[in-house]
């Protein structure tokens, strides 16, 4: 089976987020990155299991600068067999990136493109569906688990008060949400691995940039807990209605 | 929540420490910083999932012995394996032992943060580590085919079995004996007392590194070998009984998830054992796992002390308690007790001693690497010279550490609703085994600040007058260098006193205050490891990025100053004591002691 996982970085859970004076950017100076954890945890996770079981090779794909080779080698460090990055420079949107992905991809004939539900950081579980789309492929969009049988797949995903069961032929593309595989702590043979592992730098083709970020927004800055007596609900209910405006 | 600061492992690994000499060698090449970060992040991941979440648990069910079976909880034998799966427990060895070389410093970095988050269950892996090391440095082709792979992947616990009733602190005096067989094997008789690990059911096997005596051979060292005991025999047809039988565990004040066994060989039936390395060379040969252990019990003080700060830092910031002095404002709301300022002294004795310790058994462990690929003497001998008071600076001062941890939560603090009275009674116990704090004082005032004609202590004075002559750039830190240049006169003083009472009196007298001594040099080296760290500081202050980071470097620098105007000022008492002379301790007569 030929595996593709499409990963990108993600400023790490505790950092805290500044923009630049004019709102239209996030400043990253002294920001700490990881990889998107739907990427890891279950995509790349869930590709590695299905590689170890019946063969096959699992390549992480990344679009975007030289910077994210560290972010893309800890990829490989957990068992990926190698990499490729589309060198992007600029901060680019989703149809831009899934332009990029399928281009890479529609010559190479994987059986599966993984990628998660969404990044933590800009939550726009879009790049999986265009790639598909460009692909002209099935896509099943935030998978709580797959199995794989030959070519047919079976895809769960959870919906309100259940669970959705979709059978797929592949070749595929699925977006991975949390049940589809358990994080790996990379051992230390793999990361020592890591470095000797092929990571291909291609370039990207030309496309335009469709959309521009006019603006970010920080949320209110949350207000301190307040704690009310027990003997004292009317209170509570009171603040419940007036203030926090959920009742 | 946090247990130790990967930030500040990185600060000593990539900022503070050079380890670019590692990186040109043949055997270190391959760990760049990439290369280091992964493998911490690995550690504090480990640490997370398997480690912290069971080291309350591990005290609330105590390990217990019932029909001859010593009860551990699973989460133990979990905890070993996922460091033996994960490539931890072997990481520093060679590829032909399967090994991936990862350099000391990088490994001891790896193993503070499995420390702090329960050193109770690191304890068991690194202890199997220590042992496994003995086999591989001078045991046989086949004790190694036979072992190496079986501890490195947690399922069979190493142990060092040292003590005996009458022998602790006195290694010399042991009694437990071996008789040679024809078929080259040995037979081994006698107890051990206190032995870590020395038996529980979390594992498969358990493998004791054993120091025993040429049966009538001559007394001393001189008659001691060194054995692979295992409690069940490797054979072709799977694992036989070796008659070690387990006598009972002690109940202890703390690390109670952490068995320490009373072991008896040879009672119940033949107990067999295998030499590792030539006979009558036993105790020079477990002193390489000696000293590594010794180092261990620096970092495992070293991680409660870190745990304990984290856990008080939390709750400092959180805990509103009392007004400031002078605000007599009834109606004002109480202000968070980190705000107070003997709260923050409190805080930053902790920080001080726990990233004091750090670099120290950073810089221990990069000496360590550093004369494994360049055979330096520089690098031995001070490896050697500070090893005393890598194990002894973060006991004790971790134990006092800990206590003023406990004192930040007040009542709560002392409450088991937080984990501060574990680490409390946990930390104790490292000022004791490994060699007792008078031990380690003996060992450096008796030996090796005079080894090799006193070349040692020149070594280190050099390494400090560097960091003496970094320090130039800013005011704060050309204070600190002029108090630890002071701090150096006054030493060369009291070492000279020192060494004349050698000279003309009974080394009774001349030992008499070792373990003072021990205390007053270490903080002159955790002042140096201070000031080294504060230099860092200084040169990455103006490239910082973003407000954590400045935070950061400010920190190290503010902690330096604290530790010198709190902690480094004790050394004036402590000459003063050194340079009296007397001899209050010798002259007092053993019935005034009533
Ligand atoms: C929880 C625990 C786990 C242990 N694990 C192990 C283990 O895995 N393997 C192992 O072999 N041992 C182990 N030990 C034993 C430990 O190493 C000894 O307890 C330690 O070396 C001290 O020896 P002792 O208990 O006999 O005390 P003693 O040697 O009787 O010492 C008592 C006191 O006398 C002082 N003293 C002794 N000799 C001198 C001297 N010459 N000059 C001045 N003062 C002196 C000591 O400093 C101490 O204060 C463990 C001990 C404990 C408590
Ligand atoms: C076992 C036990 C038995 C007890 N028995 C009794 C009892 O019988 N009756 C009873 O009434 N109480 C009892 N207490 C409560 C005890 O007196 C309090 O725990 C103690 O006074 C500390 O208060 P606290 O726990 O609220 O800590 P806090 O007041 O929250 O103190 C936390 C930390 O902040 C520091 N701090 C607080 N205020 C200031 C300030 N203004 N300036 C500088 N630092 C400050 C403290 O020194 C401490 O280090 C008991 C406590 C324990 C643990």
């Amino acid at each position: 089976m030929k595996l593709l996982v499409c990963v990108s970085k993600t400023p790490e859970t505790t950092t805290k987020i500044q923009l630049t004076a004019d709102g239209t950017e996030i400043d990253t100076a002294g920001v700490q990155y990881i990889m998107n954890p739907y990427d890891e945890w279950y995509a790349l996770v869930r590709a590695l299991e299905l590689k170890e079981a019946a063969g096959g090779t699992v390549t992480i794909l990344n679009v975007g600068p030289a910077d994210n080779d560290s972010v893309i080698r800890k990829g490989l460090a957990i068992g990926a067999d190698d990499a490729v990055r589309i060198d992007v420079s600029e901060e680019k949107d989703s149809l831009y990136t899934a332009r990029q992905i399928a281009e890479y991809a529609k010559s190479e004939q994987y059986d599966l493109l993984f990628f998660g539900k969404e990044t933590i950081s800009y939550n726009g579980s879009e790049v999986g569906a265009m790639v598909a789309e460009f692909l002209d492929l099935p896509y099943v969009g935030e998978a709580s688990h797959l199995e794989i049988d030959g070519t047919k797949a079976t895809v769960t995903r959870d919906i309100e008060g259940g669970e959705e069961v979709i059978e797929v032929q592949t070749p595929l593309a699925v977006s991975a949400a949390k049940g589809m595989a358990e994080q790996r702590i990379p051992n230390m043979r793999g990361i020592m691995m890591a470095k000797r592992k092929p990571l291909t730098v291609v370039a990207p083709v030309d496309y335009p940039d469709t959309t521009r970020i006019a603006e970010y927004e920080k949320p209110e800055e949350k207000g301190s807990v307040k704690l009310i007596d027990p003997d004292n609900m009317e209170e509570l209910v009171r603040l419940l209605h007036e203030e926090a405006k959920v009742i | 929540m946090q247990f130790i600061s990967l930030r500040n492992l990185r600060f000593m690994l990539h900022e503070v420490l050079d380890l670019s000499e590692l990186r040109n060698s043949e055997r270190f090449k391959d760990f760049d910083q990439e290369a280091i970060d992964f493998s911490l992040d690995a550690a504090q991941q480990l640490a997370d999932q398997y480690l912290w979440p069971v080291y309350r648990e591990m005290d609330r069910n105590k390990a217990y012995f019932k029909d001859g079976e010593v009860h551990v909880l699973p989460a133990v034998g979990e905890g070993m394996r996922a460091l033996g799966e994960s490539g931890w427990l072997s990481a520093a060895w060679g590829f032909e032992h399967q090994g991936q070389q990862m350099p000391l410093t990088v490994h001891n970095a790896g193993s503070l943060i499995f420390q702090a988050a329960n050193g109770n269950l690191a304890a068991y892996g690194f202890l199997t580590t220590g042992a496994a090391n003995l086999i591989r440095e001078f045991g046989s082709e086949e004790l190694k085919q036979t072992y190496l792979q079986k501890m490195a992947s947690g399922r069979w616990q190493g142990t060092m079995a040292l003590t005996e009733p009458q022998a602790g602190s006195s290694l010399s005096d042991i009694t437990t004996y071996y008789e040679p067989q024809a078929d080259g094997t040995y037979l081994i008789y006698g107890q051990k007392i206190y032995i870590s690990g020395g038996d529980h059911n979390s594992v498969e096997n358990v493998v004791h590194l054993l120091l025993a005596r040429q049966k009538d051979g001559p007394k001393g060292v001189r008659g001691v070998s060194l054995f692979v005991v295992p409690k069940h025999l490797p054979g072709p047809d799977g694992l036989t009984d070796n008659n070690v039988t387990t006598a009972g565990i002690y109940g202890k004040m703390g690390q109670r998830g952490y068995v320490a066994a009373h072991l008896m060989y040879g009672e119940q039936g033949p107990t067999r054992g295998f030499l590792v390395g030539e006979e009558f060379n036993g105790l020079k040969n477990m002193f390489l796992m000696m000293n590594e252990a010794r180092i261990g019990t620096g970092m495992m003080a070293t991680g409660s002390a870190s745990a304990a700060y984290y856990a008080s830092l939390t709750y400092a910031r959180e805990r509103p308690q009392g007004r400031h002095p002078g605000n007599k404002d009834i109606n004002a709301p109480q202000v968070r007790i980190i705000e107070h300022a003997d709260v923050r002294r409190m805080l930053l004795f902790q920080k001080a001693v726990v990233e004091g310790s750090i670099a120290l058994l950073l810089q221990c462990s990069l000496y360590e690497d550093t004369y494994r690929v360049t055979q330096d003497d520089r690098s031995r001998l001070l490896l050697e010279l500070l090893t005393p008071i890598a194990k002894s600076f973060p006991s004790e001062y971790g134990n006092e550490a800990v206590s003023l941890g406990m004192q930040v939560l007040g009542g709560a603090g002392y409450t088991d609703d937080f984990p501060l009275e574990q680490i409390f009674r946990d930390i104790r116990v490292n000022s004791i085994y490994e060699g007792t704090t008078t031990i380690h004082g003996l060992d450096l005032l008796g030996r090796k600040v005079m080894m090799e004609e006193g070349k040692a202590v020149q070594f280190l004075a050099t390494e400090m007058q560097q960091e003496i002559n970094n320090a130039e750039q800013t005011e704060a830190t050309r204070e600190i260098a002029a108090a630890l240049a002071l701090g150096m006169e006054s030493m060369q003083q009291v070492l000279g006193t020192l060494l004349q009472l050698a000279q003309r009196d009974d080394p009774r007298v001349f030992l008499a205050d070792a373990t003072v001594f021990l205390d007053y040099f270490g903080l002159h080296v955790i002042g140096w490891m201070w000031l080294k760290q504060a230099n860092a500081a200084v040169r990455a202050l103006p490239n910082a990025e973003g407000d954590d980071e400045t935070a950061f470097y400010q920190s190290k620098i503010q902690t330096a100053r604290y530790f010198f105007t709190y902690v480094f000022a004790r050394t004036a008492g402590l000459r003063r004591t050194l340079l009296a002379e007397t001899r209050i301790t010798l002259n007092t007569d053993e019935a005034w002691l009533l």
